[in-house]
């Protein structure tokens, strides 16, 4: 018991004695050295696992890109991207990258999608049709929906032509991005001044692997009439200069600082090719301040971009905002100093679309193809080419086409279809269930000036619940997409370091083929009388009455009872005649 | 002699007698007054606007009119659905794209930077409204689109258009008649959709299209009477239609007065309405409301107002409900709003409130059977009878 009190002799022999008086007492300052190294290793080895991992987290950019256009227009073009690793490294937890989009991906295995809400039209012929731009963010008006599934070839395709689009749009949109509105690039978003343009455009891009994870790329594109106080700027060689605008003239606001959580935020001003052989044949240089234009502000960078041919095709200046502040925002503007007319590079030939024929019954679709005469500035004249245009057109069931009724005409003269198209391919609508999907790779004569193709169709019937509320407006057909796959609008910057990080420009410099949609058609259907049920009831049911209540009447009348009544009548008729015939008598007597 | 024994045991028993009735009667007056039984806890809005094209401009502003108030008195956009018919602000007669005004002078941009649409165009339908309204939605629909009220809502539903008498016309091709939004109201009432209804209507004729109803907890305000027109305030030469309609006018009149803090109560706001300046008689029918109507503040349904229930002791959840030996030091105030309750809980502060009335452990053990069947009134007083016959019997065998 006296063991217990004091503790057990044998543990306190084995207990912690000081150092130096075991025998093995080196060990232990070695172990413990050993362990500190194990351990600092350890430590060392997963922090540098962690940042060579370092791609293994979201991340998020953001970017404006501002443009003038010849119509004295400007483009704003915003562009925002978060990216999550593989699920596998990562798991479900997001901070940066939106929530519902993960979800969304995981759950319908999607391995890209594009979803834009357009209103307005891309003006090919002003804007032009040949750069990444028009090519990747010029969509036609309404809603259109692009999908691809993992592991599957089949391409899903949606169209609403009608819907409009505004705030209430934009608001969703900006909650996927991880500050909304209230910080960054995305602060400029003033919403009159944005639905006030000639064309906004907002566009999600989604892509998915298992390797790279998921790339959300969100695009809002906007063309501005810049409000400038001052109105028409007449220049000494009575030319027009363009106007001067700043992103305070474009949104109402400056940029007063980046994102925090966003990796790079940056203004670019690129002036395209027509300025820059402009500035170039004057013999100037393309520095920020030159003799045609200056720039507020002076860049952080300067990056020239080529064409696919090598040619110089844009030049861009770089403002990094992570430089301004509140206190010292950015308003980066343009101010003319000559007046400067300039094209955009247009697409080999511009596509648009009509209708043809009277009546309600049928009519045609017409598809125009106008040269450009691009081929001549791209790659001579040579006598025996000829150029490759793929069509893709969605039909509605209620517009039944006639794909057998296919006529090509060339500068004016019929061609055989076979001469013309290299495939055709048609997927026939079902009523109310499928539209009908046409697809034709054609091939075009380099010299052709003009060719159009038509395509007759019946104009269907619709069940009176199927018609909308304002049924006499009529109903669209959703553009068609017109691509030359022989040319290819991706741009190059061969002078930037790659590691500027910039999706923007990593977005220019893909691969893409050159793309136009042409117009919604708008075709009128045979509205029925709306007020025809109405009408047929109320008929029916007073005809109804009229016979019931006749038919009643007369099965409710008994035979006796007329003559009985008849007799009344008569026995009544011939008393008061008796009494009339009296008091006559009486009267006549009474006389003589 | 009979008469004589009877007496001395007599005035023994009435004293156990009296208290037994006492507790009975306690226990009935408990029961009836736990009739409404839930408690409010969440206020939901429901704004539609039922007008197509571009000179029913007011319509729209009415409504958006509307939501500007409601969320800015605190309802959240998850618990609006706002059901516009046509698209006004990003219409190409629209001067003023992506603005809304309801007033000339143009100081107030009802579009905003934030606003969410939940159903718009041609999704505004009568069937789609009813389903709004009772819930029965197909599996695909999207959460921002449902109403997602329980037994502890209130809900405030706002309709605007041309409408007539007992009808209210949606998109200009359809109708939507008195006795169906009485059948939908009633379907919310049987499926504990809402605790408490308040329906505010701005069309011609406007108080026939409530005329139908007969669910308890709903009160309805019309702008004008059968045979009445309502009108328009003014025209904006600028935008070149009407802007907002007089009722509405009159409404956010009243409202803009007002912040989250406010207790106006609905009195006020329904007779602040004078004829003479409506130019119709707004007409309200309180018979299926039982609170008075000067107890009522407006952010009841207006706003989204909580109070809460400052406690000394630790937050344990849902025990504080079941556990007696620690009650809440504010213990006079029971009739006060908890915060965030969810479904479950209302039942339990239900037997909160009822614990306060009567001794703790029988009432527990009883409403414990009765988990479930919380307004069966019916078995509360058949209860009471037995008592009573109990007590009887007693009496009688003395």
């Amino acid at each position: 018991m006296a063991a217990h009190s004091r503790g057990h002799p044998a543990m306190r022999e084995r207990g912690f004695s000081p150092a130096g008086t075991s025998p093995y007492w080196w060990i232990r300052p070695c172990a413990g050295s050993i362990l500190f190294l194990s351990l600092l290793f350890l430590f060392l080895f997963t922090a540098a696992a962690a940042s060579a991992a370092a791609p293994e987290e979201e991340k998020f950019t953001e970017e404006l890109l501002l443009r003038p256009l010849p119509d004295r227009k400007a483009l704003a073009y915003f562009h925002f991207r978060s990216s999550a690793p593989p699920a596998a490294s990562v798991g479900r937890h997001h901070h940066l990258f939106p929530k519902a989009i993960s979800q969304l991906v995981k759950k319908y295995h999607i391995s890209e999608l594009e979803l834009s809400f357009t209103q307005g039209r891309w003006n090919y012929e002003q804007w032009g049709g040949f750069d990444p731009m028009s090519t990747n963010n010029a969509k036609p008006p309404g809603v259109e929906l692009w999908g691809f599934k993992l592991n599957e070839g089949n391409l899903r395709y949606g169209a609403l032509p009608r819907e409009a689009v505004c705030t209430e749009n934009l608001t969703p949109w900006l909650k996927l991005l991880p500050y909304r509105d209230k910080a960054g690039i995305a602060s400029l978003l003033y919403r009159p001044s944005i639905y006030k343009g000639y064309y906004h455009s907002q566009k999600l891009k989604l892509r998915s692997s298992q390797s790279l994870g998921i790339i959300l790329d969100q695009t809002l594109t906007v063309v501005l009439q810049p409000n400038t106080v001052s109105g028409e700027q007449l220049h000494s060689n009575h030319g027009q200069l363009q106007p001067n605008w700043s992103m305070r003239h474009l949104f109402n606001r400056k940029l007063s600082g980046k994102c925090l959580v966003s990796k790079s935020s940056r203004v670019f001003i690129e002036v395209d090719k027509g300025i820059v052989d402009n500035v170039n044949k004057s013999g100037s240089d393309l520095s920020w301040s030159n003799e045609f234009f200056v720039l507020s502000n002076s860049p952080d960078k300067l990056i020239k971009g080529q064409n696919h041919v090598e040619i110089q095709s844009s030049f861009l200046y770089v403002y990094d905002a992570s430089n301004y502040t509140e206190e010292k925002p950015l308003d980066v503007g343009i101010t003319w100093k000559l007046p400067l007319v300039w094209t955009c590079t247009p697409s080999p030939f511009h596509a648009s679309r009509f209708l043809m024929g009277s009546g309600n019954e049928r009519g045609s679709i017409a598809l125009s193809f106008m040269s450009t005469n691009l081929h001549k500035q791209i790659s001579g004249s040579p006598t025996d080419c000829s150029i490759k245009a793929v069509i893709f057109q969605v039909v509605p069931w209620y517009v039944k086409v006639y794909y057998h009724s296919l006529e090509i005409f060339i500068d004016g003269s019929r061609k055989t279809v076979s001469e013309v198209v290299d495939k055709i391919h048609v997927i026939p609508s079902e009523d109310k269930l499928l539209p009908g999907t046409l697809e034709m790779l054609l091939r075009f004569p380099c010299s052709m000036q003009s060719g159009t193709l038509t395509l007759d169709f019946d104009r269907g019937f619709l069940h009176i619940d199927e018609y909308p509320p304002d049924a006499n407006q009529g109903f669209d057909i959703p553009s068609a997409l017109v691509s030359f796959p022989e040319f290819s609008s991706a741009r190059s910057y061969p002078e930037i370091d790659p590691v500027l990080g910039s999706p923007l420009l990593e977005n220019f410099q893909e691969d893409s083929v050159v793309k136009s949609y042409t117009e919604v058609l708008l075709v009128p259907l045979t509205t029925p009388d709306f007020s025809m049920p109405y009408n047929v009831i109320t008929f029916t049911c007073t005809v109804l009455a009229l016979y019931f209540g006749s038919l009643l009447n007369a099965l409710r009348r008994r035979i006796g009872e007329e003559e009985r009544e008849l007799k009344k009548t008569v026995v009544i008729l011939k008393k008061w005649q008796l009494l009339a015939s009296i008091l006559y008598r009486k009267f006549v007597d009474e006389l003589f | 002699m009979a008469f004589g024994r009877r007496s001395p045991r007599s005035s023994r028993h009435p004293p156990a007698l009296a208290i037994v009735t006492a507790l009975l009667l306690a226990f009935l007056f408990s029961a009836a007054a736990s009739s409404t039984d839930a408690m409010h806890n969440n206020n939901w809005a429901v704004l539609v606007c039922t007008s197509r094209f571009w000179f029913n401009y007011r319509h729209m502003a009415n409504t958006l009119s509307l939501y500007r108030t409601v969320k800015r008195l605190g309802i959240p956009d998850e618990r609006i659905i706002l059901m516009l018919a046509d698209d006004m602000a990003c219409n190409p007669r629209n001067s003023y794209p992506a603005q809304v005004f309801n007033n000339e002078n143009h100081q107030l941009n009802l579009y905003g930077d934030n606003v969410e649409v939940d159903y718009r165009g041609y999704e505004v339908t009568v069937e789609n409204f009813l389903r709004v309204l009772t819930g029965r939605h197909e599996s695909a629909v999207p959460r921002s689109k449902r109403v997602l009220s329980d037994e502890g809502s209130h809900i405030l539903l706002y309709m605007t258009g041309h409408g007539g008498d007992e009808f209210l016309k949606f998109q200009d091709s359809e109708e939507l008649q008195s006795h169906d939004l009485a059948d939908a109201v009633k379907q919310m009432k049987e499926k504990h959709r809402f605790k408490e209804l308040l329906i505010m209507v701005d069309t011609c004729q406007a108080a026939t299209l409530f005329s139908q109803l007969q669910s308890p907890g709903v009160l309805a305000i019309g702008s004008s009477m059968k045979g009445e027109n309502s009108y328009s305030h003014h025209l904006d030469s600028d935008i070149g239609v009407s802007v907002v309609d007089r009722f509405t006018y009159y409404t956010l009149a009243f409202f803009e007065k007002l912040n989250m803090y406010s207790n106006a109560s609905l009195n006020s706001l329904f007779t602040s309405y004078n004829p003479s300046m409506l130019m119709s008689t707004a007409y309200y029918r309180m018979d299926l409301y039982e609170r008075p109507l000067n107890e009522v503040p407006v952010t009841n349904f207006f706003g989204s107002v909580m109070k809460t229930l400052h406690t000394d002791s630790a937050y344990t959840g849902f025990l504080a409900a079941h556990d007696y030996a620690t009650p809440l030091s504010v213990g006079d105030n029971l009739d006060d709003h908890f915060m965030l309750k969810d479904r479950s809980t209302p039942r339990r502060s239900n037997i909160e409130k009822e614990a306060q009335l009567t001794p703790h452990g029988w009432t527990e053990v009883l409403l414990e059977q009765l988990e479930g069947k919380n307004t069966d009134t019916v078995v509360m007083y058949g209860l009471g009878g037995m008592g009573i016959l109990l007590a009887l019997s007693t009496w009688l065998s003395m």
